[in-house]
């Protein structure tokens, strides 16, 4: 489903701190399976998320979805595609203070101009799945570490995307928690959705929902 | 050198302009050259991603040429009362033997522009760049006309003397001398109106007919063309008389001046760019076989079709109404 071909990318390319994050990665990923990018900090499976989830081009190489190259798209594409086939979970969340789980819930898909009960009637379908119907009203600034991650988990999943990217998904959770978020990934690999994640949990790595470690150490291929 | 801030922001959107093409052809020199859409390779990554900046800066230029034409006829005919003997845009233009050269050179790069401009519109909407390399290549066409017409149109502006006495449209479009414009003023109203609604109607049956069988898109935009070139006759030959109420005055530039309701720009305006557009809608169906741009080409075809055919409809629509409010009596009162 998704294929890197000797993926590089370099940040500040040509000046004095420049820094290869990802040094000509080739992968297959297969599609409905949980695969992790395990590594230790600076390994670059962020970068390598990123590059998956075409929030960042490559310096050089191709990532290709359903055989199609998409790390040469303009961003006339790129936006749509990101919208409608990935569904992204940050490290830190990144719930919109002020705005309520709802809301936040609700974002990513105002500029697909769905109908506004039609969205709120998915949105409640999602957090009510999540655990997190009663707290649909409440102000994300409000919320557990638990459940702002399921909030976050909601807001990538309300456009049904066929790729979940998840960045150290439990780094910020308790063992509880963390298996509670093994569940949601058993749940979605059932819809037949594929996720990608990096960790450096073990608990993560080898559990039995994950069905691919891919080791990283200095931007290669362990 | 007669210096107003029309010429001088012509000769610096021109000068820019022209600068601006040397360098993205140099760039598309370099695109045509190593533009692999199978490799990974730096350099084509970067070629993709410099494309984007490097086509908008293209496009930019194009618009701002394209709209120049306008300015530089416009300004030709207001400073017309500065030179002895000129009573319109041909006085100014005749008061060097740069000014119709640079005229007849930017009506080329304006429908170069156009057609470029519609091939990267559609170019950008596919999603593996079908028609990049094309659109470079045609730079290094286009860049040197562009080139040519800084060139021309400094020459231009650089020779214009107050103290020369011009001759102004009465000598140019006199029926009775051997060129070109009077060539086109001897000719007969009548057989020129016949020719211009001829024409002009078979353009918009075919054109109505392209609509529904697509392979008619190409003789639209062959007769688009034939169309913008039977205009200006018609133009010359008759339709400015009705304008101006005149039997022998056929000047077609003196149709933009203030007396005369500037009904000319309502005369070219809609010609030049149902020309431009008609001429593209046969361009783009030329791509209607590559994969990405399959599902595109047919209802851009269709849109460019539909505009074009609106602005020569409005074209005759509007050559029929000056002719019929006009006082001027032509048909079977030639002799004036």
């Amino acid at each position: 489903m998704i294929e890197l071909v000797d993926v590089r990318k370099a940040f500040n390319q040509g000046q004095h701190n420049e820094l290869w994050a990802v040094r000509g990665i080739t992968l297959n990923l297969d599609g409905s399976r949980a695969a992790v990018l395990r590594g230790p900090s600076g390994s670059g499976k962020t970068t390598l998320l990123t590059l998956i989830g075409c929030l960042a081009r490559p310096t050089s190489g191709r990532v290709r979805l359903q055989g199609r190259d998409v790390s040469g798209m303009t961003e006339r594409f790129l936006t749509g595609l990101r919208r409608q086939t990935f569904g992204f979970v940050f490290q830190q969340f990144n719930l919109v203070r002020g705005l309520t789980v709802e809301e936040n819930v609700m974002l990513p898909a105002y500029p697909l101009g769905t109908p506004r009960p039609e969205l709120r009637r998915r949105v409640g379908a999602l957090l009510e799945a999540l655990d997190l119907a009663s707290h649909a009203q409440a102000r994300a600034e409000w919320l557990s570490g638990g459940q702002a991650q399921r909030a976050a988990i909601a807001r990538a999943l309300v456009n049904d995307p066929a790729v979940v990217l998840a960045d150290e998904p439990t780094a910020n959770l308790d063992t509880e928690l963390s298996r509670r978020f093994l569940d949601i990934v058993r749940d979605l690999k059932g819809q037949g959705k594929t996720l990608i994640m990096t960790s450096h949990d073990p608990l993560l790595c080898q559990a039995a929902e994950v069905d691919r470690v891919i080791d990283m150490r200095d931007g290669h291929l362990a | 050198m007669v210096v107003n801030p029309a010429i001088v922001a012509l000769a610096i959107a021109a000068l820019v302009s022209t600068l601006l093409l040397a360098y993205s052809a140099g760039f598309g020199w370099h695109l045509v050259r190593h533009w692999d859409l199978t490799s990974g390779s730096a350099l084509q990554v970067r070629l993709e991603r410099q494309t984007y900046l490097t086509s908008t800066l293209v496009a930019l230029v194009f618009v701002t040429e394209a709209t120049s034409l306008l300015l530089f006829v416009y300004n030709a005919d207001r400073i017309a009362p500065l030179f002895v003997g000129a009573m319109c845009a041909v006085g100014t233009l005749n008061t060097s033997p740069f000014g119709f050269p640079t005229l007849m050179v930017k009506i080329l790069v304006f429908f170069s522009a156009s057609t470029w401009l519609i091939l990267h519109h559609l170019d950008t909407r596919g999603y593996d760049y079908p028609l990049t390399r094309l659109k470079y290549g045609l730079l290094f066409a286009i860049a040197p006309l562009v080139a040519a017409e800084t060139y021309l149109q400094l020459r231009f502006f650089l020779a214009l003397d107050t103290d020369v006495i011009t001759s102004c449209c009465g000598s140019l479009f006199g029926a009775n001398r051997e060129a070109l414009a009077s060539e086109l003023a001897g000719l007969a109203p009548g057989p020129a109106m016949a020719l211009f609604y001829g024409v002009l109607t078979l353009t918009l049956a075919v054109g109505l007919a392209a609509r529904r069988w697509p392979a008619a898109g190409f003789a639209y935009a062959l007769l688009s063309a034939v169309s913008f070139v039977v205009s200006l006759a018609a133009v010359v030959s008759f339709v400015s008389l009705y304008v101006y109420e005149h039997p022998h005055h056929h000047c077609p530039f003196c149709l933009l001046k203030s007396e005369y309701g500037y009904q000319g720009y309502l005369i070219y305006g809609p010609l030049f760019l149902a020309t431009a557009l008609g001429i593209g809608s046969g361009v783009v169906r030329l791509f209607a076989r590559v994969p990405s741009l399959r599902p595109l080409v047919p209802p851009l075809a269709r849109r460019l079709t539909n505009v074009s055919l609106g602005l020569f409809f409005f074209l005759v629509l509007w050559v029929c109404i000056l002719t019929a409010k006009s006082a001027l009596v032509l048909l079977g009162n030639e002799g004036g």
